[in-house]
């Protein structure tokens, strides 16, 4: 599990679903989508301490030459300093301004983006695979 | 209301243990005792049921008072409206079902009680079998009847369905919680069995080392909002099985086995037997519909 400590920047409430915004650092802010509001879970207020918690793979990962725009909301960049190599997946670790980020991938993909160590790539995790904890 | 205050040196294989415990429980509630072997659970009942010594404190039961040390108030377990039902049935083995509920009947006692029972635990079937002739849960039917045909102020089920299977407890626990209903009982369950403890009960205490830790109702005690997944279970690990780079972690949730992928550093503290939560996302799980 990746988890990183943060503080609710921002919070958007519609019917039972909030979108959060999750400062983690100065210039990393990450988003999630969470059918809770501040009603039904004490802890969300502006200002907070929060965790946010996500899978390995859950994690995508990108080469820097990427230059499409996709949905997804959170990106961070960061580069590569382990590698665990399986059969059918593999684990990938990923340094970024917030921490280790860690990416659970085929190995197929592994092999097809020739992923080596010490390379730039970037993870993205869309918002609605990033859960809350207190 | 039961107001309980009671204290206790408990002597313990790992030495003595002050049992103090202050509860105060409403009329017609069901709550749990919940926590390891050892804590003073069993205890507890048995001081309730006037079956083991109290060495200060008082118990009283809808304003009557059944133990006061200090005013040398001490009612015998006969005196007490108490139904105590234990894991092992307890049931006489040279009577039938029929024989063994009335043999808890009050001199002069109304015996209608009787087929009120049997009914209600549907035993018309079986009334006229002796106890090895029935299944445990049909035996633990019958010790449940047994133990509300005095019509009891409390009900204390020590543990009473752990040695059945899993689909004879959840019969048994809808059985429970209909007597419980039906006779307005005050009911204190001592289970170590999560979604039992979900099921069943208004409130849950949680005992360690002869004190109450923690209390609350079950859910925010066994999920606390620890997560904000909204798919979320309480399991027993079955198996935890390494696979390429990752694990695959077997889980028995209710009847359902379902299997999860973790990390090395998830399961570094979780072995086969522990009880955890699984949690997703609610934007994760498809639902399919089950035809016919």
């Amino acid at each position: 599990m990746n988890i990183f400590s943060g503080h609710i920047s921002h919070i958007q409430v519609s019917g039972s679903l909030s979108l959060i915004a999750i400062a983690i650092n100065e210039n990393v802010t990450l988003k999630t989508i969470v059918v809770e509001t501040p009603e039904t879970v004490g802890y969300l207020k502006k200002g907070n301490a929060i965790r946010i918690l996500f899978k390995e793979t859950e994690v995508m990962i990108a080469k820097n030459e990427i230059s499409f725009q996709t949905s997804i909301q959170n990106i961070l960049g960061g580069t590569i300093y382990s590698i665990e190599k399986g059969i059918i997946v593999s684990k990938v670790s990923i340094e970024t301004s917030i921490g280790a980020v860690v990416s659970v991938i085929s190995t197929e993909a592994l092999e097809s983006l020739i992923l080596k160590l010490h390379q730039k790539v970037v993870v993205m995790i869309k918002s609605n695979e990033i859960m809350i904890a207190e | 209301m039961i107001a309980i205050d009671i204290h206790k040196i408990l002597y313990t294989a790992h030495g003595s243990m002050l049992l103090s415990i202050q509860l105060d429980i409403e009329k017609g509630q069901l709550v749990t005792l919940y926590g390891v072997s050892g804590s003073g659970k069993t205890s507890i009942l048995r001081m309730l049921a006037g079956l083991m010594h109290v060495d200060k404190g008082r118990i009283s039961v809808h304003d009557k008072t059944w133990l006061n040390t200090n005013e040398k108030v001490h009612r015998s377990p006969q005196q007490r409206k108490v139904g105590y039902v234990f894991q092992d049935y307890a049931l006489f083995p040279n009577m039938t079902v029929r024989k063994n509920l009335e043999f808890a009947l009050e001199k002069g006692q109304d015996r209608s009680i009787i087929e009120e029972l049997i009914n209600i635990v549907e035993l018309e079937m079986l009334q006229d079998r002796k106890p090895e002739m029935l299944s445990g849960g049909q035996q633990q039917r019958v010790a449940l009847a047994r133990a509300l045909v005095r019509k009891p102020e409390l009900l204390l089920l020590d543990e009473p369905l752990s040695a059945l299977d899993v689909n004879m407890r959840s019969k048994l626990q809808d059985y429970i919680i209909k007597v419980h209903h039906q006779y307005e009982l005050t009911t204190i369950l001592v289970s170590h069995d999560i979604s039992e403890i979900i099921k069943m009960s208004d409130k849950v205490y949680c005992l360690e080392g002869g004190k109450i830790v923690k209390q609350g109702d079950p859910i925010s005690i066994f999920t606390n909002n620890q997560v904000s997944g909204k798919f979320q279970f309480t399991g027993e690990i079955i198996t935890i099985k390494k696979e390429d780079v990752v694990y695959v972690v077997t889980i028995l949730i209710g009847q359902n086995v379902v299997k999860v992928i973790a990390q090395e550093s998830e399961i570094l503290d979780l072995k086969t037997g522990d009880t955890v939560i699984v949690a997703s996302k609610a934007f994760n799980p498809i639902l399919l519909k089950v035809e016919g």
